[in-house]
């Protein structure tokens, strides 16, 4: 597992509500974000919080741009490269 | 195969019904849709979903966002077909460049406009018989770190109102802006591809008025009455064009 991946997997268990998740279920990469019920609202705070903790700038644009936690280590990859 | 739904005929009876009218801005009629775990609800709304929304379900990852759209997307099928006259089996939508349901009977587009919103137990459906629409609607509940989001999301004056604010009226004003401003980016189809930092609800909103006429040509050559349609439960806007702009759909 990449540092990313791992520090993203923390964040996002404690504070990207995830409606009907079960507690302690290992989060698939992959799935998309609409398809696990996350809001718009929810998911632009998460972004620009796990930004702040990687020091990266986010924009909402980029935001719209990313569907899944997958795409967002991918970003943040991108980002720190 | 979806169940036959003539105008009223063949829909769930009135002790069912997971829908009501909430309110009625201008030309604009706003459903509420109550999305709280029902099963005679939920199995009555399976019943109303084509083959496409139904494999749409099967995406869903977790119950609740599951429910919250096939419960949202019945009613929205259930009010369509009382206000067009039609049949639920002719009922089918196309999807805007940016994904904005648009309804098309028998096939072809229709003189009426729709949008939808959903957030915890509460959906929103909104219909307009003048031009486009947009709704949103946030579950008052408590979030985390939207005090970081203010810089991104916002415009000068609407942080300066936010910071003369704390507590339960910081969340309210902050959720009444972003439904606003998100009802706006619905109505335009372009959803969160809008950079919300670059517009602001309109002044005399800001000064703490329920409604307030929108005019931005760099983004929209429409004029856009938006509408604070929040209550205690949940906070939520509606926007809807006051004038026509010519034909133009994202
Ligand atoms: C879809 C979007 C416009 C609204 O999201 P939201 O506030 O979380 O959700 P709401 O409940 O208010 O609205 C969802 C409904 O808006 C409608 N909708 C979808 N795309 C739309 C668009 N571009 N314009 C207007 N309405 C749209 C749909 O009917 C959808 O409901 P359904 O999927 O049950 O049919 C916004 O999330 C977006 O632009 N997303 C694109 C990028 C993305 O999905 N990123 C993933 C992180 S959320």
């Amino acid at each position: 597992m990449s540092s990313t991946e791992e520090r993203i997997r923390a964040l996002v268990d404690e504070n990207l509500e995830i409606d009907g998740r079960p507690p302690g279920r290992p989060l698939d990469l992959d799935s998309s974000l609409r398809d696990s019920g996350v809001s718009s609202l929810d998911f632009v705070a998460f972004a620009k919080l796990v930004a702040q903790e990687f020091g990266v700038e986010v924009s909402m644009e980029e935001c719209a741009s990313i569907n899944s936690v997958g795409e967002l280590i991918e970003f943040l990859d991108a980002k720190a490269a | 195969m979806t169940a036959g739904l003539q105008g009223d005929r063949g829909m769930p009876g009135d002790d069912l019904r997971w829908w009501r009218p909430y309110c009625s801005p201008g030309p604009v009629e706003v459903f509420h849709v109550a999305l709280v775990p029902h099963s005679g609800r939920e199995a009555a709304a399976w019943t109303l979903l084509d083959t496409e929304e139904r494999r749409r379900c099967r995406r869903f990852l977790y119950p609740a966002p599951r429910r919250q759209f096939v419960l949202s997307r019945a009613a929205l099928r259930a009010v369509l077909c009382v206000a067009l006259g039609c049949d639920n089996g002719e009922l089918t939508f196309e999807f805007s460049r940016y994904g904005k349901p648009i309804p098309l009977v028998g096939g072809d587009r229709v003189a009426l406009h729709c949008n939808i919103s959903h957030s915890g137990s509460h959906g929103l459906v909104a219909l307009s018989h003048r031009g486009r629409v947009g709704v949103d609607v946030e579950e008052r509940r408590p979030r985390k770190n939207l005090e970081d989001l203010v810089e991104t999301v916002f415009g000068p004056e609407e942080r300066a109102l936010l910071a003369r604010l704390q507590g339960k009226r910081w969340l309210d004003t902050f959720l009444a802006l972003w439904t606003a401003k998100e009802a706006l980016a619905k109505a335009w189809g372009m959803g969160l591809r809008t950079d919300f930092s670059t517009f602001q609800v309109p002044s005399e909103m800001l000064r703490g008025e329920r409604t307030g006429l929108f005019r931005c040509p760099r983004i929209s050559n429409a004029t856009w009455r938006l509408e604070d349609i929040g209550c205690d439960d949940l906070a939520a806007a509606v926007a809807y064009e006051e004038d026509r702009e010519a034909g133009r759909e994202f």
